[in-house]
């Protein structure tokens, strides 16, 4: 239902000096499976990601979801991005019904829903607000209703707490772990922070810059249900330990 | 090419988050004073005016003083019709409907054509590529030199008018609405596809509101152009409105009449102006919080 599959894919942006952003990249994503892409600055990650949510074309190799080819955008793909991106001029209830509403969905069908997930990540008091009356947890909150509402296959997130404080983003760890549990939506989550990337996921890729390559893939072994209690957990500490050494040895080879 | 009246357009119409904040008893002392500041250079200038003439006029008999302006605007628009002797008495509102109405008309098709014409250049690059040349050659055609072409076209008639200031009206909307076009946040539109959005949704949905601001900006100085192109066109080439009372009066002398008659194009260009200020501050309500709250 929500299988991600990447066979050789090559993405080179053209220009001048045409720039090499992925490069013979394979990489498999299972029904419900939670894979963090993990990696320095300008390695690809959002590059790789927005090739699955259909907004870029790739140049070589084969990219398929559930078995079919990603041509473009849609709704069973839902992409949380890093600054939310809301649109300004609606109320943080009609944000959320957009989606539903341009998929010509009954009211009565999606009005009870919006309700639910503004509960759900804590916004009841502020459907009728604008996106700049909230900060930026809560725009976030609003960007991942935005993204349950249409009851994805897959949630695609690009560093979607990096420009959050620590305190919002731990809350915000929680609401993604009890969301995705009771869920079980296959989730593709970019960042560039190791804590956050041991305590989501079931599996984390490692990419390495020039060219944008996934170098190691490594099994997070945490109990689920997870939660933040289990940043002091030892198999998180080893799990730390081990990425470090791979991400530093990385860097080495490069320099 | 053309950004630099949108970007300093755009920037001014934001209003101060005071405003938005606070309705103190202070709040309201200050807007007093405030309206007091603007009327004090208007009554020093007019005294300044009737203090320097003598027997009603100055400048050797050519400029009357204010209160033969005002004596000649009060026969204009409150007089008996019809009198032989002074043409002018009763026709000042008939006047400025005249005028109105064409700026009215020329000012909605240039609406009706320079929004839609502006996103989809804004929107689409083939669009832009197969129009906007053919805009930016014709744009540094003055609309005054546009007149012999209207008269030759449409006659001495209303049509002429209405041409000339839809014309005029139509090149600053166009060009702001493909500034707000095409300055859309990458996100907006890949956020709106992402959430199932046709091609003609996301126009309707992200792009037109995201250039609502721009296109506001446009509305404003196309306005302005409107009212320039309705004077231009009455003072040559049709026989009634503001513009051709202005020409008219000024050829049988009536130097008082001239100036009543700027004076009301003054306050009507003010009026219209502030009739889309006020659209303009209800559309985009959002945009009143956002700077409120920043
Ligand atoms: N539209 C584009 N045109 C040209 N080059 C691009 C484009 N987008 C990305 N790149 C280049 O491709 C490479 C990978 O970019 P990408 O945004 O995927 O990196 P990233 O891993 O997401 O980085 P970050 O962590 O900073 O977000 C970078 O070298 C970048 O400069
Ligand atoms: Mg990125």
């Amino acid at each position: 239902m929500g299988t991600i599959r990447f066979r050789e894919v090559g993405k080179t942006y053209p220009g001048k000096e045409p720039v090499v952003a992925l490069d013979r990249v394979n990489l498999e994503i299972g029904e419900g499976e939670f894979v963090a892409l993990l990696g320095p600055s300008g390695c690809g990650k959002s590059t790789l990601l927005n090739l699955v949510a259909g907004f870029e074309d790739m140049t070589s190799g084969t990219l398929s979801f559930n078995g079919g080819a990603v041509s473009s955008p849609g709704p069973e793909r839902a992409v949380v991005f890093q600054e939310a991106a809301l649109l300004p001029w609606l109320t943080v209830a009609q944000n959320i019904a957009f989606g539903p509403s341009v998929q010509r969905k009954a009211r009565a069908e999606y009005e009870p829903k919006i309700r639910e997930l503004l509960r759900l990540v804590g916004l009841e008091r502020f459907a009728d607000a604008l996106p700049s009356q909230l900060s930026g947890g809560m725009r976030q909150r609003v960007g991942i209703a935005r993204a349950l509402v249409m009851d994805p296959k897959a949630l695609l997130m690009d560093e979607p707490f990096g420009a959050l404080d620590a305190q919002t983003r731990m809350s915000m760890h929680q609401l993604l772990l009890d969301v995705w549990q009771s869920l079980g939506t296959t989730v593709l989550f970019v960042t560039h922070d190791i804590d956050e990337a041991i305590l989501l996921a079931d599996r984390i890729c490692i990419m390495s810059a020039r060219p944008g390559r996934i170098t190691h893939e490594i099994a997070v072994e945490l109990r689920r249900p997870r939660s933040v209690d289990q940043l002091t957990d030892p198999a998180f500490i080893r799990h730390k330990a081990e990425i470090m050494a791979e991400m530093r040895a990385a860097q080495k080879e490069h320099a | 090419m053309n950004d630099a009246p949108a970007r300093t357009m755009a920037a001014a119409p934001r209003p101060a988050p005071a405003k938005v904040m606070g309705r103190s008893a202070g709040f309201a002392a200050g807007r007093s004073r405030a309206a007091l500041r603007a009327v004090l250079l208007p009554i020093v200038i007019i005294a300044a005016w009737q203090l320097a003439g003598r027997n009603g006029s100055l400048a050797g008999g050519v400029l009357p003083t204010p209160d033969r302006v005002w004596d000649a605007w009060v026969m204009w628009a409150f007089g008996p019709k019809g009198m032989g002797l002074n043409p002018y008495s009763g026709t000042w509102l008939d006047n400025v409907l005249f005028s109105a109405g064409r700026v009215a008309q020329g000012f909605l098709l240039a609406m009706v054509a320079g929004i839609p014409a502006g996103i989809m250049i804004g929107w689409s690059r083939a669009v832009s590529g197969a129009v906007d040349p053919t805009i930016q050659l014709l744009r540094p055609i003055p609309i005054t030199a546009w007149l012999p072409f209207s008269i030759a076209v449409f006659g001495i008639q209303d049509m002429g008018a209405v041409f000339l200031i839809a014309l005029g009206g139509f090149y600053p909307i166009v060009v702001n609405a493909t500034h707000g076009a095409r300055d859309v946040d990458r996100n907006w539109i890949r956020a709106a596809r992402m959430m199932g959005a046709s091609r003609f949704d996301v126009l309707r949905r992200v792009v037109l509101p995201a250039a609502l601001p721009a296109i506001f900006t446009g509305l404003r100085i196309g306005l302005g152009i409107a009212w320039t192109a309705v004077i231009v066109s009455e003072m040559v080439a049709v026989k009634s409105g503001l513009g051709y009372v202005l020409w008219d009066a000024y050829y049988v002398g009536r130097m008082d009449v001239v100036i009543a008659d700027m004076l009301s194009i003054g306050a009507m260009g003010l009026l219209s102006d502030r009739l889309i200020v006020t659209v303009e501050h209800w559309v985009l309500r959002w945009r009143r919080l956002q700077t409120a709250t920043r």
